[in-house]
């Protein structure tokens, strides 16, 4: 048991790469990407886990950044928008996104494609109600979705059509 | 920069029982998908310590007793129950609710322990712990104790557990073989907390009420339960007449607050229209349940 701890060191992995950081204990996985590995692609929007701006993938599947401390996901995968290198489907998203032109403001995207490459490596074709459900926890204020949904929509239609496990 | 929060991260209950005992005003952490926000607005919500009880294992799992009972470990989160096969029937109305909290990735961290010891009115488990007839199962220092739900949703965001208590699991009870279940909510938008919620568990026979359990969420400080509406449905056929005498009994108990979500006023129309909406879907899962 980790006892009186103000200051831990914590390892995980991000994006393939095994990190070490020391982390306060009221330090969140979202203060940890953007200001220790500044890996700022992750957004903070409201940090209250309303917004979905800081969604990333841990163990592969959909988190908050925000609402994550540090502490918290020791030992655990996360990946983030900037892992396109080492995660084949969150590259087809990403690819998808900047040929629907499914980006305006930007700032709302990495969650968005976070949430949408969750969904797809769970079930790589969804119907468009499905992707709705899954992208319900990210809110754009620019683009009315319309594009997003259809960015989404082309990535499951490049993707393998077998389903997984879960 | 944020004050330092000293962190524990013990491995057994025994272990988290024994750090809340010692360590003043420690603050169980469970998935954090409140208390972490809380933390975020600033140092009026930030506990001096912490204890994450993500790595107790003993926590985690779902599991049904030879009875049927169906036990949920405090740490299992909103996303694994709502993917459980074990809440079917009288019980549906559990995986119901766990699927439309908030949303896909608030599920992933979010458990069903931390959601009902916040004991947030408008959250959805409680109604659904009352209308299960559950129990909540508690470990401090002296040991184990078994709370009905009715008695653990004391006040607004109040419980009847102590400082040094920690909920290890909640066990819902089997309902009888032909019980259906449903979980009705209506929120401005989705992902929202319930504007006004309905969680019922109902046992039809030839299309007549053999019993009913309901409860109303976000109608008042504790979920709300009117003995005196199930009393109107027994034995009725559940007509139109029969659901809003039902309704009217429930908007005399229910005492909502204006909030941000609706006006009292707006959620006493809403109960009566939502109980009917449940009912009506109880009754289509119980003809499908036949057939099938």
């Amino acid at each position: 048991m980790t006892i009186n701890a103000r200051t831990t060191l914590t390892s995980f992995v991000v994006n393939g790469d095994p990190q070490e950081v020391s982390v306060t204990g009221a330090q969140t996985l979202l203060n940890v990407l953007r200001e220790d590995l500044h890996l700022t692609g992750t957004k903070c929007g409201c940090n209250q886990g309303i917004c979905g701006a800081c969604t990333v993938l841990c163990d592969g599947m959909p988190i908050r950044a925000c609402l994550a401390l540090a502490m918290v996901v020791d030992g655990r995968d996360i990946l983030t928008v900037e892992g396109g290198k080492t995660d084949p489907v969150l590259s087809v998203v990403q690819q998808a996104f900047v040929e629907t032109g499914a980006v305006q403001c930007g700032f709302c995207t990495s969650g968005m494609i976070m949430s949408a490459t969750a969904l797809l490596m769970r079930k790589p074709s969804p119907d468009r109600q499905e992707i709705r459900e899954e992208l319900s926890g990210n809110l754009c204020r620019c683009t009315g979705y319309a594009k997003i949904l259809d960015a989404v929509a082309l990535a499951a239609s490049r993707l393998p059509i077998q389903e997984s496990a879960t | 920069m944020a004050e330092p929060v000293e962190f524990y991260e013990p491995r057994t209950i025994a272990e988290a029982v024994a750090v809340l005992a010692s360590v003043p005003d420690a603050c169980c952490l469970a998935g954090g998908q409140t208390l972490v926000a809380g933390m975020n607005m600033g140092p009026l919500f930030r506990p001096p310590a912490l204890v994450s009880l993500q790595r107790i294992d003993e926590l985690k799992g779902i599991t049904q007793r030879p009875d049927g009972t169906v036990v949920v470990g405090a740490m299992v989160t909103h996303r694994t129950v709502a993917q459980s096969e074990l809440f079917g029937g009288g019980l549906e109305v559990v995986r119901e609710a766990a699927g439309c909290i908030a949303h896909p990735a608030i599920r992933t961290m979010g458990t069903i322990g931390g959601s009902i010891c916040h004991a947030d009115p408008a959250a959805d488990y409680p109604a659904v712990l009352i209308a299960t007839d559950a129990t909540v199962v508690v470990t401090g220092p002296s040991g184990i104790r078994e709370i009905p739900a009715a008695e653990f949703f004391v006040d607004f965001m109040t419980t009847s557990i102590e400082p040094d208590e920690l909920v290890t699991a909640i066990t819902f009870p089997p309902a009888p073989a032909d019980a259906v279940s449903v979980y009705e909510k209506f929120t401005r938008a989705s992902g929202d907390f319930a504007t006004v919620s309905v969680a019922l568990a109902l046992s039809l026979r030839h299309g007549r009420c053999e019993s009913v359990r309901i409860a109303l969420g976000s109608c008042g400080p504790t979920p709300v339960r009117a003995a005196a509406a199930e009393q109107r449905l027994v034995q009725t056929s559940l007509d139109e007449s029969d659901v809003q005498d039902a309704g009217r009994i429930l908007c005399d108990a229910a005492a909502p607050m204006d909030d941000v979500r609706g006006t009292a006023d707006y959620k006493l129309m809403l109960i009566p229209r939502l109980l009917g909406r449940t009912i009506q879907r109880a009754q289509e899962r119980a003809v499908a349940w036949r057939v099938e």
